[in-house]
């Protein structure tokens, strides 16, 4: 291994098919070194083809998968060097936690010596240093999840590969994992490789997101880029929640306008023309009291509210619009909810993006 | 404890067929310890005379150690060939395997005389009757089954995760069989082999076939003891091969027990 610690991998144009399904249609992806990247898609998006391509363990029908440059789409998966935490960990029942960890070093014929201080240092690095003597089976699933991650990670491997490794675990539990995992990127600074269905995960560890559906790589950025300018329907809807506001669009000074019958939306960003899609994050709705005024202004009623502890939803129904979602923090809301209260909503022009729709759903007349 | 208690109608069939099942079984035992010198149950008081004429007599012991070298060898053999047929089987895992794994079952599905047949014109040809060799071959093979069954049911406990995950950290093939798959499947094995081991030593139909002079197993030296003279010496043989045999249950059933436990 050489002295930098993270390697970069590169999918170009991968593609797989069984028979006449396809599970990943021409993905391209790269991920620099050092990276938390996550691979985020409902189940059946491709999501875990795509791992398991980058491990090894599926052949792509089409393209090539690099690292550092050089082509390993050929190679077998025990010749790749790459740690892996499976979903369901995978651990050796009939071995203890430390010959668990031991393994990849002694598939690697390293000396006792070695090997055992490596096992140690693993061991303490995912806070397990007490439980070396133990069976998997006897350890709490948060314990197991580790030490899957100090098997992957014990033998210096070129990346680690994540497959779904919080998901077994309880609500409580994962977002204390997530928060250990975040920490260990940080402080072995290795590639890092997960796939999740998991939003808030994917979000909250990850450098960088790609989003995954129907086979399709759709968006690959920064968790902000991807949650503030999702580039189609289906990522403003997967991540987070999203109004959509569909009408005929034209440019004007600040960016464009939207007609939706009566209804004017302004926006900014590109001037564009023609058939568009308008997300608009719940979140950045206000309630605006009298005599106040914003950028877009529709006026409606409210058809139903929920309290959600950090704040309240509701369902707005307008006349121009149709339904829009909105959600405000319970301390700032200006009028008590109840159904039927005439409100007025209101946002600023940079609060709504123009989305695409998907590809292989159906697109109306032209959108850009 | 829920369920109905069994009337007392049940219960007596069901302890008669148990003492049916055993009663032929247990007969020998007192037929064995007989003071007498011929085939008959005790008359004055027990005797372990015929054990001594057993131990004693090189006819006998000679036979008794065939037997043991041939079970172990065959076994050996069985647990081999029939270990890396279902590892095979369970790895390819297409319909062509289901194919060759019924395949496998042929010895224990077809009438042993036709097996028998079968082999004596073939040894015939191969010059393996009457052979140490021989034997060893015609009981492994047909040992095999028992080893197929027992490992395939191993097997489709086993999680292939485990494969993949010993190989994603770089495991060869051969290490992955060796440090992960085998120890898995061991309980698997073990049973497999014990079954073989019972088949070779208690086997007399193929032995009857392909061997004559030179090689005596302790089922075959009975048979001819009976057809020739009624020694209660073969009583005494046949608590041994019981003995043997009950023994190497009891240690499946302990496997078994200490897996699920």
């Amino acid at each position: 291994m050489s002295a930098v610690a993270g390697h970069a991998l590169s999918l170009q144009r991968v593609s797989k098919r069984y028979g006449d399904f396809v599970a990943v249609q021409d993905a391209s992806l790269e991920v620099a070194s050092g990276q938390f990247l996550t691979l985020l898609g409902p189940s059946g998006s491709g999501k875990t083809t795509i791992l398991m391509m980058i491990a090894g363990f599926v052949e792509p029908t089409e393209g090539r998968v690099l690292l550092d440059g050089r082509d390993i789409t050929a190679l077998p998966p025990e010749r790749r060097d790459f740690g892996m935490v499976f979903q369901g960990y995978a651990l050796f029942p009939h071995m203890t936690v430390a010959e668990n960890v031991a393994f990849p070093l002694r598939v690697r014929k390293l000396g006792r010596a070695e090997r055992d201080a490596k096992v140690r240092a693993a061991l303490d690095l995912v806070q397990l240093d007490r439980f070396a003597e133990r069976k998997p089976s006897q350890l709490s699933g948060g314990q197991q999840q580790r030490v899957a991650l100090a098997r992957a990670l014990v033998f210096d491997p070129a990346l680690l590969l994540l497959d779904e490794p919080l998901s077994a675990l309880d609500k409580k539990l994962r977002a204390e994992l997530q928060e250990e995992l975040k920490a260990l990127h940080r402080r072995v600074g290795r590639t890092f490789i997960n796939v999740t269905h998991d939003q808030e995960e994917a979000l909250s560890l990850s450098d960088e997101i790609a989003i995954l559906n129907h086979g399709h790589l759709i968006q690959v950025g920064a968790p902000e880029t991807l949650y503030e300018r999702p580039a189609t329907r289906f990522v403003a809807d997967f991540l987070g929640k999203s109004n959509f506001i569909e009408g005929e669009a034209e440019a004007d000074a600040g960016g464009f306008v939207l007609r939706r019958g009566a209804a004017r939306v302004v926006a900014s960003g590109a001037p564009r023309a023609g058939r568009t899609l308008l997300s608009l994050r719940p979140e950045k709705i206000a309630l605006l009291p009298e005599g106040a005024t914003e950028d877009n202004v529709v006026e409606g009623r409210i058809a139903s509210w929920s309290y959600v502890g950090t704040g309240y939803a509701l369902t707005v129904m307008t006349p121009d619009l149709g339904n829009i979602r909105v959600h405000l923090p319970a301390w700032r809301i200006p009028v008590s909810p109840a159904e039927g209260l005439p409100v007025r909503l209101g946002w600023a022009r940079d609060a709504a993006v123009a989305v695409a729709e998907d590809p292989g759903s159906p697109v109306p007349g032209g959108v850009a | 404890m829920g369920g109905h208690r069994p009337g007392w109608l049940n219960g007596t069939l069901a302890w008669a067929t148990v003492i049916y099942l055993i009663l032929p079984i247990t007969i020998i035992l007192p037929v064995s310890l007989t003071d007498q010198r011929f085939l008959s149950l005790p008359y004055e008081r027990l005797s372990a005379q015929h054990y001594v004429t057993l131990l004693t007599t090189p006819a006998w012991t000679n036979a008794i150690l065939q037997s043991a070298w041939i079970a172990t060898a065959s076994t050996l053999l069985a647990v081999v060939l029939g270990t890396l047929c279902a590892i095979g089987c369970w790895r390819l895992s297409r319909r062509s395997t289901d194919l060759v794994r019924a395949l496998m079952l042929l010895p224990i599905i077809i009438p042993t005389i036709t097996y028998a047949v079968g082999l004596y014109r073939y040894f015939a040809r191969l010059g393996l009757l009457d052979s140490f060799t021989g034997v060893v071959i015609a009981h492994g093979v047909t040992g095999i089954p028992y080893v197929v069954i027992t490992v395939s049911t191993a097997l489709a406990a086993f999680d292939p995760r485990l494969e993949s995950a010993a190989r994603g950290m770089g495991a060869s093939l051969g290490q992955t069989l060796r440090w992960v798959i085998l120890p898995r499947i061991m309980p698997g094995i073990v049973s497999g082999a014990i079954f073989a081991f019972i088949h070779s030593w208690d086997e007399l139909v193929v032995v009857l076939f392909i061997a004559s002079r030179r090689v005596f197993t302790l089922p075959r030296k009975i048979w001819d003891g009976i057809n020739e003279n009624l020694d209660p010496a073969m009583a005494a043989v046949a608590v041994l091969l019981v003995g043997m045999t009950v023994l190497l249950l009891l240690m499946d059933l302990a496997l078994r027990r200490r897996r699920t436990g």
